[in-house]
C-alpha cells in the first residue's frame, strides 16, 4: 500500500502522523493527574506507530503508476477490514453487556467493567466503529465509481480513515477509564470532539473535490445520501457538543446547555443521528450495491429523489417525540409526533423502491445470499420505520418509553437494517476491490445470513416482549386503585427475556465473525482475477489526479 | 418578555408550516420535471456498467454475475 | 456561522469559479439544499426554548448543588448510571404515584448536561433523594443484591476505597459558572473546603458549607466514615439531594388522589 505513496505523499504522510505524537504527547504531559493523560498516551502511540510505518518506507522507490487510469481503492479495503474489526468487538461487547443484564455476576469486580462504563463501548463501537467505517469505505468507493472519477489525492483519505479511528479508539478507550459526556451517542469528551471536526471537513473537502472531477452531468443519488450523512452529522455532532471544559489539562467539560434546553438538543441530535448516520448514509450504500447487485436499475429514480429531501426535510423535527409527558413544552411534543408521523411516507417509499426493483430478480434472491442481504435490509427497514412512527404517537409512548420496546426498536433497525446491508454490501464488495473471482465460501455466507436473521428476529421479540409486559405492569392497578406491581416485580418478569435477548445477540455476532473470516480467507486464498476493464474515464478535470510534484 | 416567546412559537409554527408546503411543491417540480426525465434514466442504469468505463457506452453484460 | 463553517472551502469555490464552475453548480447546490432542508427544521424547533421565560418556572428557593453533591453527580454521570435510570417523572398517573410528584422544568435549570435518561432497567431517581437513609444507599452500592436478591445492578464497592479528589472542583465550578449556573466567588474559592466539609459535621469546616448554601443543606458523614472523603460520600450526597433542590413540585401538585 505503502509503494503506491509517492515520496511527497509519504512526506506529508509523516508530518501528520509527526503532529498527532506531539499532540499526544502534550495531552500526556498535560493531563498527568487526569485520565485525559491516559487518552494522550494512546494517540501518541496511535500516531507514533504509523509514524513508523510511514518512515520505514520513506526512501522507497516512486510509484510507476498511472493514477488516471485506475481508481485509488487501498483506504477502502483497509476501511472494510475495520469495519469488520469494530464490529466483532463491539457485538462481542454487546454480548456481554446483555448477558450482565440477565447474570449480573458477570460484571466481575473491576471498576471498568460496569454495564454504565461498557454500554456506550458497545453503543459507540457498533455505530461509529463498524457503521463509521463501512459508511466511510463504501462512500470513497461509491464516489469514485458513480463519477467515474478517481479521488484527487492520496493522503486526505488515509487521514479521514485513520483519524476516524483515532476517535472511535479515544471514545471506546475513554469510557472504560470514565470519560464521559453522558449525552448518549456523543459521549466523547471535547477533545475529541474537536478532532472529529477536523476529520470531518477534511472528509467534506475530499467528497466535493471527488465529485468535482465526475465525469458524469448528473451526480448519482446515492452519493446525494452520502453527502447528507457527512453536512447534516457535522451540524448535529458541533451544535450538541458544544461545552465548556473544567481544565485544559483535563478531560471533564459541561455542556453549554441545561435541563429542558438540554434535552431537546440532545434528541434532536440523537435522533438525528439515527436519521443521518444510520439511515441516510446506509441508504446511499442500497442505492448503489443493490441495483447493482440485482443487475437491474433501481426501480424509479424520482422516487428516490423525492424520498431523499422528504428524508433530509421530516427528520431533522422528530426528536422531541423522545420527551413525551416531560417538562418539555407540549407544542413541541405535538411538532415531533406529526413530522414523526409524516416520516413515514418517504421512508416506506425508499424500501418499497428497493424491493420494486428486485421484481423480476426474484431468483437471484433466492440463490444469492448477498443479494438477500440486502433485500431482508429493505425490509427491515420499512418495518423499523413504520414501529417508529408509530411508537412517536403520545399514547403509545406512555407505554413503551423507558422500556425495552425501544431497545428493540432501536435493534430491529441497527441489527435488520444497518447491518445487514452492510453485511450485503460488504459480501458484494470485497472480491471486486480485492480483485478475486468470488468469495471464499458461499456456504458461509449462507450460514451468516441465516444466524443474522434468526438472531435478529429473536432478539427483537424478546424486547418486545420484556417491553410491552414491563410497560404494562408498571401501570397495573389493584381494584382498590393501588398500584399492583413493585419496580422488583416487574425485573423477576424481564429476566427469561434477558436471556433470550443475549441469545439472540450471541447469533448474530457469531455471524458476524464468521463473515470477518470469511474476507479475510477471501483475500488470503482465493485465486487473483483481473476484471476486464474498472477504471476512469480519462479525465477532463482539472485538478491532477498527480501530485504537482511529479 | 412573554411576547418574545409567544412570537418565537408562532413564527415556528407558520414559518415551518409555510417551509414544508414550499420544499414539497420544489421538489416534487424537481423531481418531475419532464426534461429531466433522460438524464436520470441515464444516471440510474449508469451505475450498472460504472466498472467498464464509459469507453464502452453500450455494454453487454452477463446476466449471473451471482458469484462475484 | 455558515460563513465560518464553508471558510476551508474557499480555495474549493475559487477553484470551481475559474474552471469547472458549470458542473460544480450541482455539487454545491445539493450543498446548500441540504443544509437548508435540515437547519432550518432544527432552528426552527428548538430557538424558541431559548426565550424561555415560559419554558422554566421561576421559583425562589432553588439551590445549586454543593461542590460534593456536583462532584458525585460527575460520579454519576462517570459510571454511566443514566444508561438505566431515568430522573424525568412523566405527566402519567402511575408515574406519580410511584415516584412521586412529576419534574418540572425548573428542576433540572442547573444540569449540565440533563440527565433525564432514555431507559429504565432500574428505578426513576428524580425524586429517590432522602427515600432510603445513607447507610441504605452506601450498602446498596457495595453490593446491591444484599438488600434486593433480584436486583441486575452492578456493584460498586471500589468507591468506598476511593479517595474523592477536591483539587479541580473550583475548576469545574468555574466551568458551571461560564455555562449559567449562578455560583458565586466565594463558593468556587472554597470548593474544595466545602467538599470536604460537607462530610465531616463535627469539623470546622462544616459551618461555611450552611453558610454559602443554606442551612437546609445536609451535612454528614455519607459513607459512614468520618476520616476520610471518598468518592461513595459523593454519590450519596448527589443522591440523597435529588428532587430536594426546590420543594416546588410537591408545593404545587399536593399528591392528589386522582
Amino acid at each position: 500500500m505503502m509503494s503506491n505513496l509517492t515520496s511527497t505523499e509519504r512526506a506529508r504522510a509523516m508530518l501528520i502522523t509527526g503532529a498527532g505524537v506531539l499532540i499526544g504527547l502534550t495531552m500526556a504531559a498535560v493531563g498527568r493527574n487526569d485520565p485525559m493523560g491516559a487518552h494522550g498516551w494512546i494517540v501518541l502511540l496511535f500516531c507514533g506507530v504509523l509514524f513508523f510505518i510511514v518512515g520505514q518506507k520513506l526512501y522507497d522507490a516512486e510509484p510507476v503508476e498511472d493514477r488516471s487510469v485506475s481508481y485509488y481503492d487501498d483506504p477502502t479495503k483497509i476501511g472494510i477490514l475495520l469495519a469488520l474489526f469494530w464490529a466483532v468487538v463491539a457485538m462481542g461487547m454487546g454480548v456481554w453487556v446483555a448477558s450482565q443484564l440477565a447474570w449480573p455476576d458477570l460484571r466481575f469486580d473491576a471498576a471498568w467493567s460496569s454495564f454504565g462504563r461498557i454500554r456506550p463501548v458497545h453503543t459507540s463501537g457498533v455505530i461509529f466503529g463498524f457503521g463509521g467505517n463501512a459508511l466511510i469505505a463504501t462512500s470513497f468507493h461509491i464516489m469514485q465509481r458513480t463519477s467515474r472519477a478517481r479521488m484527487p489525492d492520496q493522503v486526505s483519505p488515509w487521514f479521514v480513515l485513520l483519524g476516524f479511528n483515532l476517535f472511535c479508539v479515544v471514545a471506546a478507550s475513554g469510557y472504560l477509564i470514565g470519560i464521559t459526556q453522558s449525552k448518549e451517542y456523543a459521549e466523547p469528551e471535547w477533545y475529541a470532539d474537536l478532532w472529529l471536526v477536523i476529520v470531518w471537513v477534511v472528509y467534506f473537502v475530499l467528497y466535493i473535490r471527488t465529485l468535482a472531477r465526475r465525469n458524469e452531468p448528473h451526480i448519482y443519488v446515492a452519493n446525494w445520501y452520502y453527502l447528507s450523512f457527512i453536512l447534516v452529522v457535522a451540524i448535529l455532532h458541533v451544535v450538541n457538543n458544544l461545552a465548556i471544559p473544567a481544565s485544559f489539562s483535563g478531560a471533564k467539560s459541561y455542556s453549554a446547555f441545561s435541563g429542558v434546553q438540554d434535552a431537546m438538543v440532545q434528541w434532536w441530535y440523537g435522533h438525528n443521528a439515527v436519521a443521518f448516520f444510520l439511515t441516510t448514509g446506509f441508504l446511499g450504500m442500497l442505492y448503489y450495491f443493490l441495483p447493482k447487485r440485482a443487475g437491474r436499475p433501481i426501480y424509479s429514480y424520482r422516487l428516490s429523489i423525492l424520498s431523499f429531501w422528504g428524508i433530509v426535510f421530516f427528520y431533522i423535527w422528530v426528536g422531541s417525540h423522545h420527551l413525551h409527558y416531560t417538562a418539555l413544552p407540549q407544542w413541541v411534543q405535538t411538532l415531533g409526533v406529526t413530522f414523526s408521523v409524516m416520516l413515514l411516507v418517504p421512508s416506506w417509499a425508499s424500501a418499497g423502491n428497493a424491493l420494486m426493483t428486485l421484481n423480476g430478480a426474484w431468483h437471484k434472491v433466492r440463490d444469492d445470499a448477498t443479494l438477500r442481504f440486502m433485500m431482508v435490509a429493505a425490509v427491515f427497514y420499512g418495518l423499523s420505520t413504520f414501529e417508529g412512527s408509530f411508537m412517536a404517537i403520545r399514547p403509545v409512548n406512555a407505554l413503551s418509553h423507558y422500556t425495552d420496546w425501544t431497545v428493540g426498536h432501536v435493534h430491529s433497525g441497527a441489527m435488520g437494517w444497518v447491518a445487514m446491508i452492510t453485511f450485503g454490501s460488504i459480501y458484494a464488495l470485497t472480491p471486486v476491490l480485492w480483485r478475486r473471482e468470488t468469495m471464499y465460501s458461499w456456504k458461509a455466507v449462507e450460514w451468516h445470513f441465516w444466524l443474522a436473521l434468526s438472531g435478529t428476529v429473536i432478539y427483537v421479540f424478546a424486547m418486545w416482549n420484556s417491553g410491552i409486559t414491563q410497560g404494562l405492569m408498571w401501570r397495573t392497578y389493584t381494584e382498590s386503585g393501588t398500584l399492583r406491581f413493585s419496580f422488583v416485580d416487574t425485573l423477576i418478569a424481564m429476566h427469561p427475556y434477558y436471556i433470550a435477548r443475549a441469545f439472540g445477540g450471541l447469533l448474530f455476532f457469531t455471524g458476524a465473525c464468521i463473515c470477518f473470516w470469511n474476507v479475510v480467507m477471501t483475500i488470503r486464498r482465493v485465486p487473483h482475477h483481473t476484471p476486464a476493464i474498472d477504471y476512469p474515464t480519462t479525465s477532463e478535470a482539472m485538478e491532477p489526479a498527480v501530485p504537482a510534484a511529479e | 418578555m412573554d411576547m418574545t416567546h409567544e412570537w418565537y412559537v408562532a413564527l415556528s409554527k407558520s414559518f415551518g408550516l409555510f417551509w414544508l408546503l414550499g420544499l414539497s411543491v420544489a421538489i416534487t417540480a424537481y423531481a418531475f420535471w419532464p426534461s429531466l426525465g433522460g438524464r436520470f434514466d441515464k444516471a440510474a442504469n449508469s451505475i450498472l456498467d460504472d466498472e467498464d468505463g464509459p469507453a464502452q457506452p453500450t455494454s453487454t453484460k452477463a446476466e449471473d454475475k451471482a458469484c462475484r | 456561522m455558515l460563513k465560518t463553517l464553508l471558510k476551508p472551502f474557499a480555495r474549493v469555490f475559487e477553484f470551481q469559479a475559474k474552471t469547472h464552475y458549470k458542473m460544480e453548480r450541482h455539487s454545491m447546490a445539493l450543498t446548500a439544499g441540504i443544509i437548508l432542508a435540515a437547519g432550518v427544521g432544527g432552528f426552527v424547533e428548538i430557538a424558541p426554548l431559548f426565550t424561555i421565560d415560559d419554558t422554566v418556572e421561576d421559583v425562589a428557593d432553588m439551590r445549586v448543588y454543593t461542590p460534593l453533591e456536583q462532584a458525585g453527580r460527575d460520579i454519576y454521570i462517570r459510571e454511566g448510571c443514566y444508561a438505566c435510570h431515568s430522573q424525568m417523572i412523566r405527566t402519567l398517573r402511575d408515574e406519580v404515584e410511584r415516584y412521586g410528584p412529576y419534574s418540572l422544568a425548573v428542576e433540572s435549570k442547573y444540569d449540565h448536561p440533563m440527565l433525564w435518561g432514555s431507559k429504565r432497567t432500574g428505578p426513576d431517581l428524580a425524586r429517590v433523594g432522602d427515600k432510603y437513609s445513607d447507610d441504605w444507599q452506601v450498602r446498596h452500592l457495595i453490593n446491591p443484591r444484599d438488600l434486593v436478591p433480584q436486583s441486575v445492578m452492578p456493584q460498586y464497592a471500589f468507591l468506598l476505597e476511593t479517595p474523592l479528589r477536591t483539587d479541580d472542583l473550583p475548576g469545574r465550578l468555574d466551568a458551571l459558572r461560564m455555562v449559567g449556573v449562578p455560583y458565586t466567588d466565594d463558593m468556587i474559592a472554597n470548593a474544595a473546603n466545602d467538599a470536604l466539609g460537607q462530610a465531616r459535621p463535627d469539623g470546622d469546616r462544616a459551618s461555611g458549607v450552611l453558610d454559602r448554601y443554606g442551612e437546609a443543606t445536609a451535612v454528614r458523614a455519607f459513607d459512614g466514615q468520618n476520616d476520610r472523603l471518598t468518592e461513595m460520600d459523593a454519590l450519596v450526597a448527589y443522591l440523597q439531594i435529588l428532587g430536594n433542590l426546590t420543594d416546588v413540585a410537591q408545593n404545587t401538585q399536593p399528591m392528589a388522589e386522582e
